[in-house]
C-alpha cells in the first residue's frame, strides 16, 4: 500500500487539483482580496480611482462610527431570541413528537415543512401574514380582540417579526435533531427512574437533558452560525428597517458595500464578522471539551 | 410482608395473548428464579411484577395489596436490568444517590445509605467513575448497588449475568447468593441459563410459551420432571428420549427393549405408547449379559476431565452417556450399553406427562 501511495502521489495530487483550485478560486481568493482591500480606499462608483492604501482607516471607521456596533447589537439580540425560542419550542416539540402516540410520525413530517422552504419564500409568506390591514395574523388577533400590529412598519415590532419568521422555518430543525437524539437513548434508564418513583421532571433534568447536552450544543451551533449570517428573512420583510431597527451584520456589510459602494469599509466589517465567528468556533470546540460524555 | 402472588395472570398486546393465566406463589424472603426458553413470557411476567407492563388480567398481589393498578414505585421492588440501565453521565456515587432522590432523605443519610452500600459491594473505589470507565462485572455491581439503596422489600433481577463471561459469571452470582443469604430479600429472578436456576433458587419456575410447566426446587425439577419438556430444558447434556411400546411388561422401541420398572408396574397399558426418558448418567458401560443392556456402537467421544460424554447409536436412537474418562471406549468400538431402571422416567408420548406420578 505504501509502495502505489509513493509512486502515485503526483495522481493523488492530479485528482485533488479541480478541488483546489475551485476552493481558490471561491473562497481562498476573494478573501485574500477582501484582505487586501479592508485595507484600501476603494470607491466601487469610482472604478478608475486608485485603490490607495489608508492603513487601519477602514477598521477604525467601522469600530468607531456606531452603525457596526449597532448592527452586531441586533444580530445578538436576533440570535438570541430566535435561539432561546427555537431551543425551548423544538425540545418540546421533540419530546411530543418521540412519545408513541397516534399520528406523531406525520405530526414530525409536517413540521419540518417549514424548513424545507427557501428563506425568501417564507420571507414573502410573512410579509403577506404581516401585512397590516389586509394580512391574516391581524385578522385572527382581532378576534381575540387585539388591535392592528404594526408588524413591519414599527421599530418596536419589526425584530419580533422576523424572530417569529425564523423561529417558525428553524423550530423544526431543532426539534428533528433532539428527536434523533432522544430515540438513540437506551429506554432501560428511564424505566429504572420509573421503578424508584422519579418524577418526570427529575428525570428529564438529570436523565434526559445531561444525555442530550452535547445534540443540544451542536445544534445551537450550527443555528448561532446561520443567525449570524441571516440575510434574506430580513432583506425581504424589512430591508433592515424601518430606520436601522432590523439592520443586523450581514446587512449592514451589504448597505456600506453596495449601496454606499465603500467596499473597503465593507471588507473591513467582514473581517471583523468573522474574527467575531472564529471565536464564537473556539469557545464552542472548548465547551465541547468540557462536557463530561466525552471523557 | 413481600410474598408476590400471582392469580390467574394474563398478558395481551393487542389480540395476541403472551402470559396464559400464570398462578404462582413466591413466599416472603424466597429466592425465585423464572426459567425458560427466549419468548417464553418469564421477562414480561417480571416486568408485570415491576410494574412496568400492564396486567390484562387477572391478580397480582404484593404483601397483602393488589398491585394491577399501583404504580412501579409505589410497589417496593427495585430491579436490576440486564443491560444495567446505570446512567452513562453519572458517577457511580451520583447513580446510586439518584435512586433515592425521590425519598427525599437527608444529604447526610443519602451518603451514609449510598457508603454502606458501596462497601458492601466492594465499590468504595470506584465511586467517581462513571459507567463507561468499568467493566462488565462493575458495573453489574452498581446495578445492584442502585438497586439495594432504597432497601426494597422485592427484588427482581433480569438476566443480570447474561452480559458477563463465564469466569465473572460464576463470581457474581456467588455475590447475589451471599447477598441473598445476608440480606433476605424476597427475590424474583429471571434466566435462561439453567445453571444459574440450579445454583441460586429456593424455587424454580419453569415457564413455555407463556405457560408454567412446572413450579419445584431445584432437586424436584431434575429429578421429578412433571413432563418431558422439563426433563429435556434441566440437564445438560439433555435426557435421552426414545418413543417405545408397553408390550409383554417391556418397554420396546426399535432394536431395544427393557423391562418395565417395579415402579411403573400396573400403570401402563399393554401397546400404550409411552416416551423413556434417561439421563446421561443413567446408561453405563456393561457385559452384553446384564439385563437392561443393549448393544451399542460408540460414534463419538467427548472427554471433559473426570468424565467423557460418549454419543452411541443404539439401534436407530442417538443417546448420549456419561462415563468416567477413564477406560472410555474409541470411537467405533462396539459396546453394551446399560440402562439403569432406577433412572428410567417414563412420559405419555401424546400429553408429553410424566407417568411417574
Amino acid at each position: 500500500m505504501a509502495y502505489i501511495r509513493k509512486r502515485n502521489r503526483s495522481i493523488f495530487l492530479i485528482f485533488l487539483l479541480p478541488a483546489i483550485l475551485v476552493l481558490f478560486l471561491t473562497t481562498i481568493y476573494p478573501m485574500l482580496y477582501a484582505g487586501y482591500l479592508s485595507f484600501r480606499s476603494y470607491d466601487l462608483a469610482k472604478p478608475f480611482v486608485p485603490r490607495v492604501f489608508v492603513g487601519l482607516s477602514n477598521y477604525q471607521n467601522v469600530l468607531t462610527t456606531g452603525d457596526f456596533l449597532h448592527a452586531l447589537k441586533i444580530t445578538f439580540q436576533l440570535m438570541a431570541i430566535t435561539l432561546s425560542i427555537q431551543l425551548f419550542i423544538g425540545v418540546g416539540l421533540a419530546l411530543l413528537v418521540t412519545q408513541r402516540l397516534p399520528g406523531m410520525s406525520i405530526a414530525r413530517t409536517l413540521l419540518l415543512i417549514p424548513m424545507m422552504i427557501s428563506p425568501v419564500i417564507v420571507g414573502l409568506v410573512w410579509l403577506f401574514l404581516y401585512f397590516p390591514e389586509l394580512g391574516y395574523l391581524n385578522y385572527f388577533l382581532s378576534y381575540i380582540g387585539i388591535g392592528p400590529i404594526s408588524w413591519i412598519t414599527s421599530p418596536d415590532w419589526a425584530l419580533w417579526a422576523i424572530a417569529i419568521a425564523d423561529i417558525w422555518q428553524w423550530t423544526p430543525f431543532i426539534m428533528m435533531g433532539t428527536a434523533a437524539a432522544l430515540t438513540s437513548l437506551s429506554p432501560e434508564p428511564y424505566e429504572a427512574a420509573k421503578i424508584d418513583g422519579n418524577t418526570r421532571w427529575q428525570v428529564f433534568r438529570y436523565v434526559t437533558l445531561p444525555q442530550l447536552k452535547p445534540v443540544l450544543v451542536s445544534l445551537l451551533f450550527l443555528r448561532a452560525i446561520d443567525a449570524f449570517k441571516i440575510y434574506d428573512i430580513i432583506f425581504v420583510l424589512t430591508k433592515g428597517g424601518p430606520g436601522d431597527s432590523t439592520e443586523v451584520l450581514s446587512l449592514y456589510i451589504y448597505r456600506q458595500s453596495f449601496t454606499f459602494w465603500q467596499m473597503g469599509v465593507g471588507a473591513a466589517a467582514s473581517f471583523v464578522s468573522l474574527i467575531i465567528i472564529v471565536v464564537l468556533i473556539t469557545f464552542f470546540f472548548k465547551s465541547l471539551n468540557r462536557d463530561p460524555m466525552q471523557s | 410482608m413481600s410474598e408476590i402472588t400471582l392469580r390467574n395472570v394474563i398478558k395481551r398486546y393487542g389480540a395476541v395473548e403472551v402470559v396464559h393465566g400464570i398462578d404462582l406463589d413466591v413466599e416472603e424472603g424466597e429466592f425465585v428464579v423464572l426459567l425458560g426458553p427466549s419468548g417464553c413470557g418469564k421477562t414480561t411476567t417480571l416486568r408485570m411484577v415491576a410494574g412496568l407492563e400492564d396486567v390484562s388480567d387477572g391478580n397480582l398481589s404484593i404483601g397483602e395489596t393488589r398491585v394491577n393498578e399501583v404504580a412501579p414505585k409505589d410497589r417496593g421492588v427495585a430491579m436490576v436490568f440486564q443491560n444495567y440501565a446505570l446512567y452513562p453521565h453519572m458517577t457511580v456515587r451520583q447513580n446510586m444517590e439518584f435512586a433515592l432522590k425521590p425519598l427525599g432523605l437527608s444529604a447526610k443519610e443519602v451518603a451514609r445509605r449510598v457508603d454502606e452500600i458501596a462497601n458492601m459491594l466492594g465499590l468504595s473505589e470506584l465511586m467517581a467513575r462513571r459507567p463507561a470507565q468499568l467493566s462488565g462485572g462493575q458495573r453489574q455491581r452498581v446495578a445492584m448497588g442502585r438497586a439495594m439503596v432504597r432497601t426494597p422489600d422485592v427484588f427482581l433481577f433480569d438476566e443480570p449475568l447474561s452480559n458477563l463471561d463465564a469466569k465473572l459469571r460464576t463470581q457474581v452470582r456467588l455475590e447475589i447468593a451471599k447477598l441473598h443469604n445476608r440480606l433476605g430479600t424476597t427475590v424474583l429472578y429471571v434466566t435462561h441459563d439453567q445453571v444459574e436456576a440450579m445454583t441460586l433458587a429456593d424455587k424454580i419456575v419453569i415457564m413455555r410459551d407463556g405457560h408454567i410447566e412446572q413450579v419445584g426446587t431445584p432437586e424436584q425439577v431434575y429429578s421429578q420432571p412433571d413432563n418431558m419438556f422439563v426433563a429435556t430444558f434441566i440437564g445438560s447434556p439433555p435426557m435421552n428420549m426414545i418413543p417405545a411400546q408397553v408390550r409383554e411388561r417391556e418397554l420396546q422401541a426399535n432394536g431395544l427393549a427393557l423391562k418395565v420398572p417395579p415402579r411403573f408396574e400396573g400403570r401402563l397399558a399393554e401397546g400404550q405408547s409411552v416416551t423413556i426418558g434417561i439421563r446421561p448418567n443413567g446408561l453405563s458401560l456393561a457385559g452384553a449379559e446384564m439385563p437392561n443392556a443393549a448393544p451399542a456402537r460408540v460414534e463419538v467421544t467427548e472427554y471433559l476431565g473426570n468424565e467423557a460424554l460418549l454419543d452411541l447409536r443404539v439401534g436407530p436412537h442417538e443417546l448420549i452417556a456419561e462415563v468416567p474418562a477413564l477406560g472410555r471406549p474409541a470411537p467405533g468400538t462396539e459396546i453394551s450399553v446399560q440402562f439403569d431402571p432406577d433412572a428410567i422416567h417414563l412420559f405419555d408420548t401424546e400429553t408429553g406427562a410424566s407417568l411417574s406420578r
